[in-house]
């Protein structure tokens, strides 16, 4: 075998093992790249920077263990910046996973004197997907009347005036697949016209582009890097701005191989 | 019969959920066809609910089989059955008492085992998406070779190193995800929804009858 077939046809051990180091070396001696701030990034924050302290903003928590490394970061920048602001946090999830997320932002924000009932809540997982979320955006308190701690929702302070998701002060959706945002623009901020912004795992950004460009989306945290970017504003570094210089040189690892790949095969084409 | 039944069913609670988002019917806050919708879509809920029980009995049901035959990888059934039980006794216990340590437990279960194992099945995707890419991004055709620079360039842009290597890619990944990648998914969009709407038509109207059983 060539030279130029031997690096088309690279071993995938090689590029495992290559790959693996670009992520290790970063994670474990950080380079500290500077990240810019992405203006999507910057509206979420804005929107939460414009609440006022009493506020209820609902977070629903849609994502699962796999899509967790991207989007729960998001999730707890977010809270971190609501609890902040003085601003209630209620939250739901119609993935399985969701409400065992939100018990793991809760139990820091109760910790520090935050309120179950009155200034947080998690209204745990409802079923039935796209349909669900159609019902919980247009009947909340019918839709859970007990809360995944199995307490009677009616009753709690949060819980006061709020009938459809018009009366939450902002609807976030931490998504990493479907049912997720799309699903909330079409069955709740289309029909009842909530604010709605989103935070996404970075293979679902695309799909999500057209919503934020019709203004159904007020912002976008696009993966890991949004969640980084939000840390940076907040002034809270945290996992995701650690994990960027990893994602840096693993986007670069690949890059090359590309890159290697395409040259041999361009000058094996023009030796033959 | 069994045809007719189901389709004057599926017509009627179509055309319910249909008219909720444009009629009201009665002086209230809240109108008669509203009320029809809200107690269909509560009807969806339950029902999901039984779907993710019944998932249950029969994943129990078909790794159950593979332990007693010990068919090949018997051993990965016992561990899943293992794992559904364990996981279902100690997150009932958990959610019938809250606040003590079974519920402690069954939060820990959740942080340091599914959760992480879960991000590291996602996370070997890395691997094999760069071994991958770096077989198939070939420049073999214009259409392969735009790809190629697309795919490139947008990587260039999201990742912070892109930025300190020129402070345009990002730009351009911009550019990319809002003009093209949006016009793109924007048809798509139509096209599944215009797709989606004829389907759900045919479906009231009793022409597309696939769902009931039969190739009639």
């Amino acid at each position: 075998m060539s030279f130029l077939s031997k690096l088309q046809n690279i071993d995938r051990r090689v590029i495992y093992v290559i790959v693996l180091l670009a992520l290790a070396i970063p994670l474990i001696n950080p380079l500290g790249i500077p990240l810019s701030i992405s203006p999507l990034t910057e509206d979420v924050y804005n929107l939460v920077e414009s609440l006022q302290p009493g506020d209820v903003v609902l977070m629903s928590l849609d994502y699962s263990p796999g899509g967790s490394p991207d989007v729960h970061p998001q999730a707890v920048a977010v809270a971190e910046h609501l609890y902040k602001k003085g601003v209630k946090m209620a939250m739901v999830s119609f993935w399985d996973a969701g409400p065992m997320y939100g018990e793991q932002i809760l139990k820091k924000y109760e910790e520090q004197g935050l309120v179950y009932g009155t200034d947080v809540v998690n209204l745990g997982f409802v079923s039935g997907g796209e349909t669900a979320i159609r019902q919980f955006g247009f009947d909340v308190p019918g839709t859970v009347k007990v809360d995944f701690r199995g307490k009677n929702t009616a009753g709690m302070p949060i819980m006061e005036g709020i009938k459809d998701a018009r009366d939450f002060a902002l609807v976030i959706d931490f998504v990493s697949g479907n049912p997720g945002i799309n699903e909330w623009v079409r069955q709740v901020q289309g029909p009842l016209g909530i604010k709605l912004a989103a935070g996404a795992v970075t293979v679902n950004v695309p799909q999500t582009m057209p919503f934020v460009q019709s203004g159904q989306v007020l912002g976008l945290l696009q993966g890991l890097r949004g969640a980084a970017e939000y840390e940076i504003l907040i002034g809270v570094p945290g996992t995701a701005a650690a994990g960027m210089d990893a994602q840096s040189l693993g986007h670069m690892a690949i890059i090359a191989f590309i890159l290697v790949g395409n040259i041999a095969f361009l000058l094996d084409k023009k030796v033959k | 019969m069994r045809r007719e039944v189901p389709i004057v069913i599926t017509f009627v609670v179509g055309i319910i959920m249909l008219l909720t988002n444009f009629i009201k019917i009665g002086a209230g806050e809240v109108g008669l066809i509203q009320q029809w919708s809200s107690e269909l879509s509560n009807w969806v809920i339950i029902v999901a609910a039984f779907a993710v029980g019944l998932a249950s009995v029969n994943l129990m049901k078909i790794h159950s089989n593979n332990i007693t035959r010990q068919r090949p990888g018997w051993v990965n059934s016992l561990i899943l059955v293992g794992s559904l039980i364990a996981f279902a006794i100690i997150g009932t216990i958990a959610r019938l008492n809250p606040g003590t340590a079974t519920a402690e437990l069954n939060q820990n279960l959740f942080d340091y085992v599914m959760s992480p194992l879960g991000a590291a099945m996602f996370a070997i995707l890395c691997f094999y998406i760069a071994s991958a890419s770096y077989r198939a991004f070939r420049m073999r055709s214009a259409e392969a070779t735009v790809l190629l620079i697309a795919a490139v360039l947008v990587m260039l842009g999201r990742a912070p190193i892109g930025e300190l290597m020129w402070n345009q890619f990002p730009g351009i990944a911009k550019w990319l995800l809002d003009i093209p990648n949006t016009a793109g998914q924007r048809a798509i969009m139509i096209g599944a929804a215009i797709g989606g709407f004829a389907t759900s038509l045919r479906i009231l109207l009793g022409i597309e009858r696939g769902h009931l059983g039969g190739a009639e």
